[in-house]
């Protein structure tokens, strides 16, 4: 009688030890195999993993036990994601980070000190700028990775010519909050059309009814927002401190936001707040003009344009086209397991060999100074001129996001920023209560 | 109304009611339709035509991208099945021995433990999350699959409460008589308990598997890139990450749902059933 | 075998078999509540070390617009959901069960998305709501930005749900109506009750245990609420939509002040345990269906 109780007992424990079996799988799968290492990598471009998975397949070559692994999180979530895996203890060996967002982590001992890692020559071979940007107290933290040049305005060559516009003049526009000076808004609306093929100047356009977009003002930092304070003598932040409540600030966003709600060439910040790539979706599939971005955005463009596109320089404000330049570095863990192999990969990254794979498939703008050329003459062969992407950065830059805490920043401020793009909240009003907040938080 | 003879009122009124009905179930199907047939076009279809145009041409495509690509779903439905299946045989037994000392065994402190249990039932599940990060973390179990089993692990208050009713409901002569031929207690459970209790067993066979498929928040938290992520996170992060890609996004979320549609149609009547017995899911 | 050892060995078998399921409860949802009171007097950022800041945090939660708003938008939720599903559940089942074959297919069709998951569901969702794509805006013609006019949003959010809930209430009161003995309805047909007035005055009131039953769940489901939210509106615009479950989350795992969203844990505790309390001091017995017919 007790048999069938006494084989169900051996039953459960037979499986325990298979279910944990599998599931030990799982997690090791790709991990297995003796004294092999895994050094596992996070960021948040598609395009540079691609490059990444190149790039290492190489390093792999030449140090057999070590695999380089590499995971994609998306931008919407990478920064509250890491912080969770950073405090869990299950991050990634190496993971980029931000100006905004590398401090708080730098502070805390979470981060590896590159100088300290690679030598105080190491960054000699690195784009000075993003050495700068991210070097607190005489340490770095984390290897250059990204130098973005500055911000520009990719224009779809077959939209301009039906609306006869010469690309050559987009380069020459300029923005005037005043109105008196404005070349921009112009063009912006007779390159925005309704479903009756009506222009954004016409009285009979309407607004409930685009298929063609003229541009992509939004609310968006490093492609829009920052560079129209630069451009109008403003500024996001001085130091840490926000400043950009300021009549010439309130102005930049005002334009802005009357290109949205006011002469509707831009879509609606119902559209763009929560999806970060609406206007690049838009753009590549022929529906919107003129799209400001920067170089992270060439290799999406290059694949998702099926049309003729070019990149012409950024419209310039009452005080110049002033644009961003940012960089991003790959930061290592510093409670990594195996902080040898993490070492090898971070040289590796920053060796001209290692971010070349970067350049060579115009992913992105390498920071490793020697690979840059790289980058450039890829997209020469491609017959894309991006210089106009470099030339902005002659007229000065404005200051990229900094400070500790600069995460709870965003966070005070993004959601006020969400409702003035959106016009409901009156923008004067809502800067100076964004910027209250913004500065509380980033103490 | 009075002019109209009985049964053509009686008909009209069928035909009202009907109408009524069957536009509730269009309302109730529609976005699993609409949705699904989303995930069969090819984006440039997408992007020209209605969204309500039936796919021409078919592809399949959006899926092959999301179960081989980068995002890895076929990875994470894999995941969401052993968690399921271990949590429906783990739980499951956990909950069974408790409901039957509940039920059957008289000892001391049973009726204030079993208020314990009860009480636990009020506790929503955001509150505890934040505590079971901290301490998974601290064991180091973020982001295994311990991690997102071993809170479930042991047994649920509620299975253990619809068992322990259940179990009252079996004769005491059947466990007596067992007991006579020499049973020990886990040969009464074995042999008699749970072959009677059959029914409400499958119930929550059910139900388990049901709700871990679905369960999102904890997932969520204790997940942390491809390798242990389940259905739901990985649909969420598919959803941000390719924001707009709609083609994308509908694959996700109909190979999120397929399984649950497929399990209903299937088991539709004993889903019902628990449903009505259980007041939840 | 002495009564006494016979008791002793009961005690045995009952703790032995409770030992796993008490251990999870123990180690995973008691202790847990235990730290998060704890957690509620600290200030912590997951990175920084945490520090005890006394009633700091309660102060600064009680306080907190947001949060008081975030409550709000909970109570209009429930005051927006429950009417709604309730009266749709009604009418539903008053129309199945009236004998009318195929009336068994549509409960099931109605039932479906109750069980499905609701995160897949709120993103399927969030598509047909989009003002660009989707499929709400090709039915009616008309652009229709639902999910961040602060307007619209808590009625779209407020909808997904009812459209979630309304075949398990159907579920309910269909069990409901059934169970009225035949002889009640028809001794009140012979008084000459007609058929809105047999709903009112005989129906309605003998279905007062299952519409309790319902009001009660869907009442502390709403306090519950995070997947479609999160799918849907992520709590915005204007925190319109910021149902409590949802607030606590961003607190904890996207503003990182864990002190903060322990002290709204212990609120939300309170909440259900009142709820819970309130119900049971009303209603002692719960009530099961037998559903099988």
């Amino acid at each position: 009688m007790a048999k069938r109780s006494t084989i169900l007992a051996i039953t459960v424990s037979a499986a325990i030890v298979v279910v944990g079996g599998v599931a030990a799988g799982f997690g090791i799968a790709g991990s297995a195999g003796g004294t092999k290492e895994t050094v596992t990598v996070r960021l948040w471009d598609d395009q540079v993993a691609k490059a990444y998975a190149t790039s290492f397949a190489t390093f792999e070559k030449a140090n057999p036990n070590i695999t380089v692994k590499t995971t994609v999180v998306p931008w919407a979530d990478y920064f509250t994601k890491l912080r969770t895996d950073i405090a869990g203890n299950s991050v990634d060996d190496i993971f980029w980070v931000n100006a905004g967002n590398f401090i708080d982590y730098a502070n805390n001992g979470n981060l590896v000190d590159v100088t300290k890692a690679l030598g105080a020559n190491a960054s000699k071979a690195w784009s000075p700028s993003v050495v700068k940007q991210y070097t607190t107290n005489g340490s770095l933290w984390g290897v250059p990775q990204l130098a973005d040049p500055g911000i520009g305005v990719f224009y779809n060559a077959d939209l301009l010519k039906q609306a006869g516009i010469d690309p050559k003049t987009i380069s020459t526009l300029h923005w005037d909050p005043t109105g008196k000076n404005d070349t921009l808004l112009p063009v912006l609306q007779k390159l925005t059309k309704d479903a009756n093929g009506n222009t954004a100047d016409s009285p009979n356009f309407d607004p409930t009814k685009i298929v063609q977009y003229g541009y992509n003002a939004a609310n968006d930092l490093n492609a829009l927002y920052i560079n129209y304070l630069g451009s109008n003598g403003a500024a996001l932040q001085k130091g840490d401190q926000f400043v950009f409540d300021s009549p010439k600030g309130i102005q930049a966003f005002q334009y802005l936001v009357d290109l949205i709600n006011k002469y509707h060439v831009s879509p609606s910040a119902a559209d763009t707040n929560t999806d970060g790539s609406f206007s690049l979706n838009q753009f590549t599939q022929g529906k919107m003009a003129l799209f400001q971005s920067g170089s992270y955005n060439l290799a999406n463009i290059k694949q998702g344009a099926a049309f003729s596109w070019g990149v012409a320089g950024m419209p310039a404000g009452p005080a110049g086209a002033i644009s961003v330049t940012n960089g991003v570095i790959a930061a290592a863990n510093a409670h990594t397991k195996h902080p040898d192999a993490v070492n090898k990969v971070l040289a590796w990254l920053g060796s001209a060999q290692g971010s070349a794979a970067i350049g060579a498939t115009g992913s992105a703008s390498p920071a490793v100074s020697q690979a840059q050329q790289v980058y450039l003459n890829y997209w020469k062969t491609q017959n894309a001129d991006v210089s106009p992407l470099y030339s902005v950065l002659k007229n000065g830059t404005v200051q990229p996001p900094q400070g500790a805490n600069w995460m709870n920043a965003q966070n005070a401020f993004g959601p006020i920023f969400e409702e003035i793009f959106l016009g409901r909240t009156p923008v004067a009003a809502g800067l100076k209560q964004a910027q209250d907040a913004a500065n509380a938080a980033i103490k | 109304m009075t002019s109209a003879p009985e049964p053509v009122r009686r008909a009209l009124r069928a035909i009202a009611i009907y109408a009524l009905l069957l536009v509730a179930a269009v309302v109730t199907l529609g976005p699993f339709l609409l949705s699904a047939m989303t995930a069969f076009k090819t984006p440039a279809q997408f992007a020209q035509q209605s969204s309500l145009a039936p796919p021409s041409p078919w592809t399949l495509d959006n899926f092959m991208n999301i179960l081989t690509g980068p995002a890895e779903f076929g990875h994470a439905i894999g995941v969401t099945v052993l968690v399921a299946v271990f949590l429906v045989v783990f739980q499951l037994l956990f909950s069974i021995l408790a409901a039957y000392a509940f039920a059957r065994v008289d000892f001391p402190g049973r009726d204030a433990l079993f208020w314990v249990y009860l009480s636990t039932l009020m506790v929503p599940a955001v509150v505890i999350v934040i505590p079971l990060y901290l301490m998974m973390t601290q064991l180091g179990l973020r982001d295994t699959f311990w991690g997102l089993v071993l809170p479930f692990a042991f047994g649920s208050p509620y299975a253990i409460f619809l068992l322990r009713e259940y179990f009252r409901g079996i004769p005491q002569d059947l466990i007596d008589a067992a007991r006579l031929d020499g049973a020990n207690t886990l040969d009464i459970l074995v042999e008699v308990v749970v072959p009677l209790s059959r029914p409400i067993i499958a119930t929550l066979i059910l139900i388990t598997a049901v709700s871990q498929w679905n369960n999102f928040m904890w997932p969520l938290v204790i997940t942390s890139g491809n390798n242990w992520r389940t259905v739901t996170v990985a649909t969420a992060s598919l959803q941000s990450q390719f924001n707009g890609n709609w083609t994308l996004v509908m694959a996700a979320t109909t190979l999120a749902l397929v399984p649950l549609v497929a399990l209903f149609l299937v088991f539709q009547k004993q889903i019902v059933q628990s449903i009505a017995i259980t007041g939840f899911k | 075998m002495t009564a006494r050892a016979h008791r002793r060995r009961n005690a045995l078998t009952g703790y032995a078999l409770l030992a796993p399921s008490l251990f999870g409860l123990i180690c995973f949802l008691l202790f847990p509540v235990l730290v998060v009171l704890w957690l509620s007097f600290q200030q912590w950022d997951l990175i920084s070390p945490a520090r005890f800041v006394g009633l700091a945090n309660y102060e600064s939660v009680l306080s907190d617009p947001i949060f008081g708003n975030s409550l709000l938008v909970t109570l209009a939720f429930v005051l927006i959901v429950i009417p709604i599903q309730t009266g749709l559940g009604l009418l539903a089942a008053s129309l199945l069960t009236r004998g009318l074959p195929g009336s068994l297919v549509l409960r099931t069709i109605y039932v479906l998305p109750w069980i499905c998951a609701p995160l897949a569901l709120g993103v399927v969702w969030k598509w047909i709501f989009a003002p660009t794509g989707g499929a709400l805006d090709a039915i009616l013609g008309t652009r229709i930005e639902w999910l961040t006019d602060p307007n619209l949003a808590l009625p779209a959010v407020c909808a997904v749900v009812i459209w979630t809930n309304v075949g398990y209430v159907t579920l309910f009161f269909m069990a409901g109506l059934l169970n009225i003995p035949a002889h009640i309805l028809e001794a009140a047909k012979l008084d000459g009750a007609g058929s809105v007035a047999m709903f009112w005055r005989i129906k309605l009131p003998l279905l007062r245990p299952t519409m309790f039953f319902v009001l009660v769940t869907s009442l502390i489901s709403a306090f519950q609420i995070f997947d479609q939210v999160y799918a849907l509106t992520g709590g915005g615009p204007e925190y319109r939509t910021d149902l409590v479950a949802s607030h606590i989350y961003s607190e904890a795992f996207q503003l990182f002040d864990l002190g903060r969203a322990a002290v709204m844990a212990v609120v939300l505790l309170a909440i259900l345990v009142t709820v819970t309390v309130a119900q049971q001091l009303y209603f002692r017995r719960r009530t099961t269906y037998d559903l099988s017919s």
